[in-house]
């Protein structure tokens, strides 16, 4: 007698929602559990606006900033904070779940694996869209002025960009199941490396030309300047990458496309850890 | 009679030896377990040039040809470069000694060793004082290649000014900045998953100390509270006498002298709130706990 294997029935569309509708919640209940890291957050936000105001303020005469200053130093930063959360978050998760003992349970259950990776960065965006308005709100009352154009197609392109770093994000969490403890040096140095190149906190006119070349094969970087140029209302010089039509393709085509290669690159790893016996491993 | 009848020691008490020893066994564990750890010195070397690039090039980008003019008149010196890689590698320093010392009682928190620490007749502050020479000694020497690094890529003569005197206020500032940690381990004991607030503490401890402006640019309020922490003096120290900045009362000695009173505040101040917090967590769920 043949014995016949039971495939494991697919999950639907409604339980893959409701699956990452329960994680989101659990991600949200455990935020609202520690009401100080809340109230630590915003006060960081609030110090760290503080010290780059002061610290660009030391450059300028009648101490106060011009508007295309302001709006490359604003929105570099909340670009900065949306990127570094969708970047890492997902990888840090995955390596929390290893070190807690929990990963190897999550893949024995039939809960869409998907949905678990995209949940632990549900509540950040969250709750990162809500620190960048209160520091663009702080920013503009030190810095006097902050210009705001073209939102609507602003928020668009950030959600390409949203969506791109979340490919990235899924191949971070790949790297994270092969290289393990090396990963977070890995993302400190990454994060360095993309607050220079990204120029998240000054125009990429101040890197030197060499410099800026190599920001021009980053997508992200792309992101960082045209997502700024947009609410800046393209002035002159801006955006300095690449004409605004060249940039606007990069990131709808880095938005469309990193999500399946990174997840693809994950699938792959998860694979491998699985076949070797390492995904609880750590 | 033997001399071990003779000792005036209670049973059970180590000898000053043996807890010299234990301080150094704290210092060779942990140079050893950071040896592992290639990437994360690594960062250490690169965190203060990162740091001290971002308002240097936004300087750059915002005053252009103009940038160490406009420095020089609000700040006391042109050199933005040099005034930006002595803050940011004095901020690595004084941060590190926070999280070194934060980091180490959480560690033995979650690994269950804290309470082992307390039975054994070794007293803790012997394992404290070898993690905070460890971290001394790493920072010290990872500020310092990062400053010599970070001058030699943006173009500055490291080596100028008073040296000595600006040697003299970092050696100062030390000792009342791991007085000033003994804070931060009280604040771990009672709040357990204090990271959250130890990230805000090293934001706090950045705008505080100037690392990328001069404290009198700040409002009049936040200089007072500015120049009640340590490090703001050991920051200004270091500048005035390598950039000449401009010392807090005019001579060298007269800033150092308020560090040397702080060398003996922050320590006695640090040890007193440790204590406080320390009874009242043993008295209460333990220092096990976590």
């Amino acid at each position: 007698m043949t014995a016949i294997t039971p495939v494991p029935p697919k999950a639907t569309n409604a339980q893959v929602l409701s699956t990452f509708w329960a994680m989101v919640r659990k991600e949200l209940t455990i935020l609202s559990r520690y009401p100080v890291d809340f109230i630590a957050s915003f006060a960081q936000i609030f110090i760290i606006v503080s010290i780059f105001t002061l610290a660009g303020l030391t450059f300028s005469t009648g101490g106060a900033a011009s508007e295309t200053t302001s709006g490359v130093v604003v929105y570099g930063f909340i670009m900065f904070m949306f990127v570094s959360d969708t970047l890492w978050t997902i990888g840090f998760n995955v390596r929390h779940e290893q070190v807690q003992g929990t990963l190897e349970q999550l893949y024995l259950s039939p809960a869409s694996k998907f949905a678990s990776l995209i949940a632990r960065v549900t509540h950040l965006l969250i709750w990162t869209s809500l620190l960048s308005f209160t520091s663009a709100v702080i920013m503009r009352s030190m810095l006097g002025s902050l210009p705001v154009y073209n939102a609507g197609r602003a928020l668009v392109l950030l959600a390409f960009i949203l969506s791109g770093t979340f490919g990235i994000g899924f191949a971070f969490a790949a790297l994270t199941l092969r290289v393990k403890e090396t990963a977070n040096s890995l993302v400190n140095m990454f994060q360095f490396v993309f607050m220079i190149l990204g120029a998240c906190f000054f125009p990429f006119s101040a890197l030197p030309e060499w410099m800026r070349w190599i920001s021009r094969l980053i997508p992200t970087a792309y992101g960082v300047d045209i997502f700024r140029s947009t609410l800046m209302d393209y002035p002159p010089g801006f955006p300095e990458l690449a004409p605004v039509n060249v940039e606007i393709i990069i990131v709808v085509a880095f938005g469309l496309i990193m999500p399946f290669v990174g997840y693809w690159l994950f699938r792959r790893a998860e694979h491998h850890a699985r076949e070797k016996g390492s995904l609880g491993e750590y | 009679m033997t001399a071990t009848a003779l000792s005036t020691r209670k049973p059970g008490q180590a000898s000053p030896a043996a807890l010299l020893s234990a301080t150094f066994a704290t210092v060779r564990a942990r140079l050893l377990i950071v040896s592992r750890y290639k990437g994360q010195l690594f960062n250490e070397i690169l965190t203060p040039i990162v740091l001290a690039a971002m308002p240097i090039l936004l300087g750059r980008a915002t005053a252009g040809d103009q940038a160490a003019e406009v420095f020089l008149a609000n700040t006391g010196t042109a050199n933005y470069v040099g005034f930006m890689l002595i803050g940011s590698a004095t901020f690595v320093i004084v941060s590190n000694a926070f999280w070194h010392i934060a980091n180490w009682l959480r560690w033995e928190m979650e690994t269950g060793t804290l309470e082992s620490i307390y039975l054994t007749p070794t007293h803790r502050v012997f394992v404290a004082a070898g993690t905070g020479i460890y971290s001394t000694g790493r920072s010290t020497v990872g500020a310092f290649v990062a400053y010599l690094i970070g001058s030699a890529i943006m173009g500055i003569n490291p080596f100028q000014g008073d040296l000595l005197i600006a040697f003299l206020f970092i050696l100062s500032g030390l000792i009342p900045l791991f007085g000033m940690t003994l804070f931060y381990g009280a604040l771990v004991l009672k709040l357990k998953e204090a990271n959250a607030m130890l990230n805000l503490m090293q934001w706090v401890v950045n705008f505080l100390m100037g690392v990328f402006f001069p404290i009198t640019v700040m409002p009049i309020a936040a200089q007072w509270v500015a120049k009640l922490f340590p490090p703001t003096w050991m920051t200004n120290g270091v500048r005035s006498a390598m950039l000449g900045v401009g010392y807090f009362f005019k001579e060298w000695y007269f800033d150092l002298a308020v560090l040397w009173f702080f060398m003996l505040a922050a320590p006695m101040l640090g040890i007193w709130a440790f204590k406080k917090i320390e009874n009242s967590v043993r008295r209460n769920e333990g220092v096990g706990q976590f």
